[in-house]
């Protein structure tokens, strides 16, 4: 039994062996039957695919495309299952249908599984793809003949795509009111009845009006004709006849004072009755719906030949970034129309602006970026005639002030920008400076100005405040050519600057007045470096300061919270003579007086320009009072001291209770005007401080040993 | 957009904001440089599908437009086959600009 056991156990190995040596042979017999089955079925594909392709070319049919289609798609079928069992039986399942990234290259010998995977054997056409979609037999059928146009698919129009992106919204409202009609057209017809009832029968008639008075006449008594004729024709008559008349029509055609004496005679009355409010009343606003609109009024000019024309220069609205940064616009003052005379665009914004003195056409803009533009009203386009080039000869730093000096033969553009460069130009010739100078304080730190201001009728010597709150003398040429001496006292960047220039017997160009954003304004000497006065009755920023071009006591001002002032020197130092707040309380940039200086122009930081008239404050009535002061103190001593003095005094004239509120305004030498007051109520009303030796030494200062000169 | 009609329209829709995410990410609208960045998007976005190695055609437009206010409507249809081919829209936007990607696959 174990022998058989053994011998079965044995016989059972050898027929396992045997069978796998069958298996192995017949294992290579069936691989080399495979193979030879691959190339054939390989062969009969190329054979197809070049049939396929040759009958491409003849352009055949569909039927018979579907019906070779057919019989290939079976084939196919029939070969991909054959192949499939054929791995089967070695043992090596079929590949997965869908395996995204595979791609190998056509020719790989010896590796029958992706060989058998593919059945593109149509390398040429379309090589290194897989089927590996599915395996739906009309896909494959698809991807089997890839060269067929037409092929059984259903079209169909797909789903629309749409892309849309919404416009940002301008939100804009507008509103209008209307003022009753029939209530304007009454009023308007009774005025043309009263104008027209008394001008025709004045001239023509005065008889008509002889009538008249007889007839006034008549209730106390009857005058016969006699007594009237001799009446009318007597001499007081005529002469009370030809002055009323001359007084009744004017007064009839005015709307002004015709009371007002051309001989004086009510002036010296009238000097400290000035009421404050009453002198300064709104005339018009200038505003473009356009171009005003978000941005900053820069900068304000008034035209030298035509009073009625004024310029403004405005910075960048950035809520239109399309819109040119830099815009002027050219207003009229005469006319009522609303819209700007002229327009003027650039390409950075302007921080100043100017016309040129000499040249009636042309308008200067300093711009933010350092350019200087030249716009000419004579060519209708926007954009400057002219333009500086942006280089390192020229300026760099925005340009504050821009400034025509000279006469009509000999003038010059002067520019001077934030990093103290200082140059100078022909209006002709505009891509390069005459000559340019840096001013620099002490040979060390270059000067940051803000602002310029040149002395009336001087060419060479000029004052220009700085960032730092200084301010200094400078002289364009000379031994001293550069920046002169520095004046401190202000705690802020100045802002404005003003030389006095108002044209009268006496000079007093070498005073000028500073605002800075310290909240006050000051008033200078030029030969003295500290300040003679400081006007603190501001509550924000002061942007900017002018004296008045007719008036010698009188400068404006404006500041941040909406206010303008007018200060009066001749009346009141402690507030303002006149003061007005702009509806809205906006901050006011600018202020400039018109060469009449009978109108202030303001410039504030929402694009308005207002423009307000300065009653008799503005007029010369106080000033014809001021020089004769003035006169009566020269002819004495006859310096420039004395017109230091003589302000002082000037404050010191209105009455005690003034000059109790000066002391109060200044600590130091407080006491020391006190006893100026008596000394001056002692000798009589002399008008000089002590000590009185010095002030008739001419041009001097105040002496070293004299500690506390009398300064605020 | 947002209902893909199959899987091959996600892969659409992965590689054309790739393409457009790497090709302009992170920049602002600069006009000098926008036209290098179309034809980088629609480059980068060809290139991703192509090596899908899928036996498809694909047609690839991008537009890029600066924000500036302005409305922008646009639309587009296919006819083809509706259950082979597909396209998808990438729209894409950051600060200073919109960028739209459309995709076309349309099976071989």
């Amino acid at each position: 039994m174990c022998d058989r056991l053994a011998n079965t156990a044995s016989l059972e190995k050898i027929r396992r062996k045997k069978q796998t040596m069958a298996d192995k042979s017949d294992l290579k017999a069936e691989l080399e039957r495979k193979k030879q089955r691959l190339a054939e079925i390989r062969e009969e594909k190329k054979r197809k695919e070049e049939e396929r392709k040759k009958r491409d070319v003849r352009s055949q049919s569909e039927t018979r495309k579907k019906s070779e289609a057919v019989p290939e798609d079976s084939d196919l079928d029939h070969k991909r299952r054959e192949t499939e069992a054929l791995l089967q039986s070695i043992g090596i399942s079929p590949e997965p249908p869908l395996v995204p990234t595979h791609v190998s290259p056509p020719s790989k010998p010896g590796s029958v599984p992706s060989e058998v995977g593919r059945q593109d054997s149509t390398d040429g056409a379309v090589p290194g793809r897989t089927l590996h979609w599915d395996t739906d037999p009309s896909v494959l059928q698809l991807q089997s003949d890839p060269e067929l146009g037409s092929r059984t698919q259903r079209l169909g129009p797909s789903k629309i795509t749409q892309v849309d992106f919404q416009p940002r919204e301008l939100v804009t409202y507008s509103k209008e009111t209307q003022t009753p009609l029939a209530v304007l057209q009454s009023e308007d017809e009774d005025e043309d009845e009263e104008i027209l009832e008394p001008a025709p029968q004045l001239v023509p008639e005065p008889r008509e009006e002889e009538g008249k008075q007889e007839a006034k006449e008549a209730p106390p008594r009857e005058l016969t004709e006699e007594e009237k004729q001799q009446m009318l024709h007597s001499d007081e008559f005529l002469i009370f006849f030809d002055c009323t008349i001359r007084v009744m029509e004017r007064a009839l055609a005015e709307d002004s004072d015709i009371f007002f004496d051309y001989s004086g005679r009510d002036l010296d009355d009238k000097e400290g009755d000035i009421q404050a409010g009453s002198n300064l009343s709104f005339n018009r606003l200038f505003y473009d719906e356009h171009w005003s609109r978000h941005r900053v009024v820069t900068c304000l000019d008034w035209s030298p030949q035509y009073p009625e024309l004024m310029v403004a220069s405005y910075n960048n609205n950035e809520g239109a970034p399309h819109d040119p940064d830099g815009v002027a616009l050219v207003w009229n003052m005469k006319f009522k129309k609303t819209t700007p005379d002229y327009i003027f665009h650039c390409q950075s914004s302007v921080v100043s602006v100017g016309f040129a003195r000499f040249h009636p056409n042309l308008v200067v803009g300093g711009t933010y970026s350092g350019q200087i533009v030249l716009w000419d009203n004579r060519s209708h386009r926007r954009t400057p005639a002219q333009r500086t080039p942006l280089s390192a000869s020229a300026h760099t730093h925005p340009v504050y002030c821009v400034n025509v000096v000279g006469t009509q033969n000999a003038n010059n553009l002067i520019t001077v920008s934030t990093d103290g460069k200082m140059c100078s130009w022909s209006l002709d010739m505009l891509s390069q400076p005459q000559e340019s100078m840096e001013l620099v304080y002490n040979r060390s730190k270059p000067v940051a100005v803000t602002c310029m201001a040149f002395p009336a009728s001087d060419v060479n010597n000029f004052v220009v405040g700085s960032e730092e709150g200084a301010v200094y003398t400078a002289s364009r040429h000379g031994s001293k050519a550069g920046i002169g001496e520095m004046f401190e006292g202000h705690q802020g960047p100045v802002t404005g600057i003003s030389c006095h220039n108002a044209v009268g017997p006496i000079d007093f160009s070498h005073l000028f007045v500073t605002s800075s954003f310290d909240w006050t304004v000051k008033l200078w000497n030029t030969k003295h470096n500290k300040p003679l006065y400081s006007f603190e009755d501001n509550a924000d920023y002061v942007y900017d300061v002018m004296w008045s071009p007719v008036h010698p006591a009188l400068f404006a001002a404006v500041d941040g919270m909406g206010r303008l002032d007018l200060w009066n020197l001749n009346s009141d130092t402690e507030v303002p003579a006149a003061s007005v707040t702009m509806e809205g309380c906006p901050a006011l940039n600018r202020v400039r007086w018109a060469p009449t200086g009978r109108e202030v122009a303001v410039g504030d930081s929402e694009g308005r320009v207002w423009i307000y008239d300065v009653g008799e404050l503005g007029f010369r009535r106080g000033a014809p009072a001021q020089w004769r002061d003035s006169q009566q103190s020269t002819s004495e001593s006859g310096c420039s001291r004395s017109c230091l003095a003589r302000w002082l005094c000037l404050m010191l004239r209105t009455g005690p209770a003034s000059s109790a509120r000066w002391r109060r305004s200044g600590p130091i030498g407080a006491t020391l005007r006190r006893k100026q007051l008596r000394n001056w109520q002692d000798k009589g009303g002399h008008p000089h401080p002590t000590p009185p030796l010095h002030a008739r030494q001419a041009g001097t200062r105040w002496p070293p040993h004299v500690s506390n000169p009398p300064v605020c | 957009m947002d209902d893909f009609q199959s899987g091959e329209e996600v892969a659409l829709w992965v590689s054309a904001l790739q393409s457009v995410e790497g090709a302009i990410g992170g920049n602002a609208y600069q006009h000098s440089r926008v036209n290098q960045w179309t034809t980088n998007v629609v480059e980068q976005c060809l290139s991703q599908l192509t090596k899908l190695g899928k036996p498809f055609k694909y047609i690839v437009t991008c537009v890029i437009m600066q924000k500036n206010g302005a409305g922008l409507q646009t639309a587009s249809s296919c006819f083809w086959d509706n259950t082979t081919d597909g396209s998808c829209t990438v729209r894409w936007e950051n600060k200073s600009m919109y960028c739209i990607v459309s995709v076309f696959g349309l099976a071989i």
